[in-house]
């Protein structure tokens, strides 16, 4: 123990009792005092300490929602504090004082209960109301009480909330619908917005539409919850933090609150569209309907196409009905039946092409639509036709066809054209399927390598005239056997002609300028000397060369034969090939 | 003299297969004239046995197909002249009339693919060795002229251009190889979410319609696109267009 500071002990002693008593959980709510319109903030704070969010009990009249957790730390004076908060909103439903709590928060090194009060008072506007729903609630309601499968039914929502009390327009309608049973899903419109007295109050009643359609028999149950949000003044003793879940408009004045109403419940019997008495016809159309059928060219020859136009208009299932079937018998070739688009939401159109096989067909057999009709509760049949045909045997000049664009192009039937176009004469040239063509001859394949060979020949020109243009030594280089060549010829012709002077002369030149271009000496100063510095080897035939052809110019015989002539010049041919061979 | 009695013989003797294929080519338009369509269908599908694969001959064939009634036959044969003239407005027209016919959609693509399909194969190949040659002899200018070196090379970007655009034309039609289109030969064919009997049935194809082949499954399946949307058939359904 000797060597423990006792000072040390102490303050680290004081400063873990300080830690431990600094732990605290407090329960603050940002007002104690609220309308029923309004909401408050509730916040647990576990102090220097961290804890989980706890379950507020449930209490007749208030509505808890949990919002998050936030952290805060700060450090004044080198001393840090922090703190884990939890939020909640607090919605009344109802007026009254409310006891929050006590909550049991449990912590690090401990647990605390924690409580506060609340008081919900009536809307300053609204002195009779007690609680939330008799404010604002809604209902639903539909305009069939049995409706078949595939009968559109309308559904009715009603928004009732007492005057003054203001909503921003914008409604939502979340779950209390049949998850599965339903044609797609429903598309509520805000159908138009009245007043009425109700219990001797004024309300506005926003009312909102949608058409639904069931796809089996059974009872559908409708519940929804409508969610709006009301605008209430601002409270000025409130502060707006970022610590609280909503915020008001961009000056304050206002906000806007969440608030979800509940609905009555709406059950619907979908009744099925009976078997019997179902016609062979019936292709599904549930409603009231009528059938149109236009078919043209009404005059025709024999393999020419007819089409066969049928328009279905009413109330109903429209888009669920299938085209009705035409009885061909073995007069025609029927082709598949397409659904025309049409700009018209209360019509379906549909369109085939019948082409009659021989000149015998006198008519169209007559076209028979059935459907269920949900008013009388009963099957309908409506027959169109027969249709007229004069059908011409032969070949055909212009039959006049009327075809549509199918998919979904929305467009309306379109005219393209009487006829096919005739037959193209006979071609100029006979293609033959195996000939391969002419791109992929071998032929063809040679010529295009021309052009990149004949551009890298060009190139390589370019480069070297370039290169030559830059370097005068290496066009000099280049210069020396031709230069030299030209000048043993001269000296050949020479010694035919027993020229001894001309001889000598030009293998002087020979040498002079071989040797001058070769190591690029100016024309003054070609010298044995200055030849025999710059080559490595065969120097004494070189200089054999020089001395010799020196000699003979300036001291020229005029007896000198052909013969030793003709010796030099081979000696002179030889060395100037060999230097031509040496790298200098 | 007999140099010349040789070539005007070898020159007969070639002109002779030509003139039978060039009577029966009439004999066929005699029958479609006299409304006799499946005697010229007959002809003319003779003449393409023999091995013909002119463009007209297609054509006409499509013709006859349409006119006895064989909507498949006549869309692929019109798709097939069409491919030899893209440009070609009648053949436009009576593959438009046949595939509307059919009540089938005609075959969309964006304009990339519109300017990529209207020259054919062998006017792409054509364009893009003239642009090839012009390239070439602008940059053998420029190696000489070095004045001009730099205006040279400025009009080499045209050409140069154009032998890239003429590149993915060729492209284009060599994809229809590798993807080709098909014509839909059987009626009431569905095409499935998947390559096997019993598959969640996704669109149905009209008796002629025109589809493009995506993927293939060795179990005889075939993924095809059509409108905009993919699914697979079995192959027995549909005959290839695409050469």
């Amino acid at each position: 123990m000797r060597g423990f500071n006792p000072v040390l002990m102490v303050t680290l002693g004081c400063l873990l009792a300080a830690s431990a008593f600094a732990a605290d959980v407090q329960m603050t709510i940002d007002r104690q005092l609220i309308s029923l319109l309004d909401r408050a903030v509730l916040k647990i704070e576990f102090i220097e300490t961290q804890g989980d969010a706890v379950d507020i009990p449930e209490i007749d009249g208030l509505e808890f929602h949990y919002q998050g957790q936030s952290s805060e730390t700060r450090i004044v004076n080198f001393k840090s504090s922090s703190k884990t908060v939890h939020t909640y909103v607090v919605t009344p439903t109802k007026v009254g004082d409310y006891t929050i709590g006590p909550v049991l928060c449990k912590f690090k090194g401990g647990q605390k209960e924690v409580s506060t009060q609340l008081r919900v008072i009536k809307p300053a506007d609204d002195p009779e109301a007690q609680q939330l729903t008799s404010i604002m609630y809604s209902r639903i309601s539909t305009d069939r009480d049995a409706p078949f499968v595939h009968e559109p039914f309308g559904l009715e929502l009603k928004v009732y909330l007492r005057d003054g009390v203001q909503i921003d327009g914008n409604f939502g309608i979340r779950g209390g619908l049949p998850e599965s049973g339903l044609d797609g899903e429903l598309q509520w419109q805000v159908a138009g917005r009245a007043r009425a007295e109700i219990s001797g109050a004024i309300f506005n009643v926003y009312t909102l539409r949608s058409t639904a359609k069931a796809l089996t028999a059974g009872t559908f149950t409708f519940q929804p919850q409508v969610q709006l949000n009301i605008v209430i003044p601002r409270q000025n003793r409130r502060s707006f933090g970022f610590d609280d879940p909503f915020f008001g408009d961009l000056f304050g004045r206002q906000e806007t609150r969440p608030m979800v109403l509940d609905c009555n419940r709406l059950d619907i019997a979908v009744r099925p569209v009976p078997l019997a008495g179902r016609p062979d016809s019936f292709t599904g159309g549930v409603g009231s309907f009528d059938f149109q059928v236009d078919v043209g060219p009404s005059r025709v020859r024999v393999g020419e196409p007819v089409t066969v136009k049928m328009r279905i208009y009413g109330e109903g299932n429209l888009e669920k009905i299938m085209p009705p079937s035409i009885d061909d018998g073995l007069d025609f070739k029927l082709y598949d039946v397409r659904t025309v688009p049409s700009q018209n939401p209360d019509e379906v159109r549909f369109e085939q092409v019948v082409i009659p096989k021989s000149d015998a067909v006198t008519n169209l057999p007559p076209v028979t639509f059935s459907y269920f009709n949900t008013l009388t509760a009963d099957f309908r049949t409506i027959t169109r036709g027969p249709f007229p045909l004069a059908v011409e045997p032969g070949p055909q000049l212009a039959a006049q066809v009327i075809a549509t664009v199918p998919s979904t192009i929305p467009q309306a039937t379109q005219i393209l054209g009487h006829d096919i176009v005739y037959l193209k004469p006979p071609p100029k040239r006979w293609i033959l399927r195996g000939d391969a063509a002419w791109h992929e001859r071998q032929a063809y394949r040679l010529l295009l390598a021309l052009p990149a060979l004949l551009l890298a020949v060009g190139a390589g020109l370019a480069r070297r005239r370039s290169r030559l243009a830059g370097d005068a030594a290496l066009a000099r280089r280049q210069q020396a056997p031709r230069a030299a060549r030209r000048h043993l010829q001269r000296a050949e012709q020479a010694v035919r002609n027993g020229d001894a002077a001309v001889f000598y002369e030009a293998a002087w030149a020979a040498l002079a300028d071989y040797f001058g271009h070769r190591l690029n000496l100016p024309p003054g100063e070609v010298s044995l000397q200055a030849v025999l510095a710059r080559v490595p080897d065969g120097k004494e035939a070189i200089a054999s060369l020089f001395e010799t052809v020196e000699q003979r110019r300036y001291g020229v015989r005029a007896d000198a034969g052909a013969s030793e002539m003709n010796a030099l010049l081979r000696q002179l041919a030889d060395t100037l090939r060999r230097c031509e061979r040496m790298k200098l | 003299m007999t140099l010349l009695r040789s070539i005007l013989v070898v020159l007969l003797l070639a002109a002779v297969p030509s003139m039978a294929q060039e009577e029966a080519f009439r004999q066929a338009g005699a029958a479609y004239d006299n409304g006799h369509f499946a005697e010229a269908v007959l002809l003319y599908q003779q003449l393409l046995d023999q091995g013909i694969d002119n463009p007209e001959l297609h054509f006409n064939l499509g013709n006859a197909c349409f006119k006895d009634g064989e909507l498949p036959q006549a869309i692929l044969h019109y798709r097939r002249a069409w491919y030899k003239t893209p440009r070609d407005p009648d053949i436009q027209a009576n593959l438009r009339f046949a595939l509307h016919a059919a009540g089938a959609v005609e075959p969309s693509s964006g304009i990339t693919g519109r300017v990529l399909s209207s020259l054919s194969r062998e006017e792409w190949v054509l364009l893009a060795g003239a642009a090839y040659v012009l390239v070439s002899l602008l940059l053998l200018a420029a190696c000489f002229l070095r004045p001009a070196r730099r205006t040279l090379l400025k009009w080499t970007l045209p050409p140069l251009a154009l032998l890239a655009i003429s590149a993915a034309g060729f492209h284009a039609w060599r994809q229809l190889v590798r993807q080709p289109e098909c014509v839909v030969f059987k009626t009431g064919a569905t095409a499935l979410f998947g390559p096997m009997e019993g598959a969640t049935a996704h669109f149905q194809l009209p008796l002629g319609a025109l589809v493009r082949q995506r993927e293939t499954d060795p179990k005889g399946w075939t993924e095809v696109e059509y409108d905009g949307k993919r699914g697979w058939l079995k192959d027995d359904l549909f005959e290839r267009v695409s050469p």
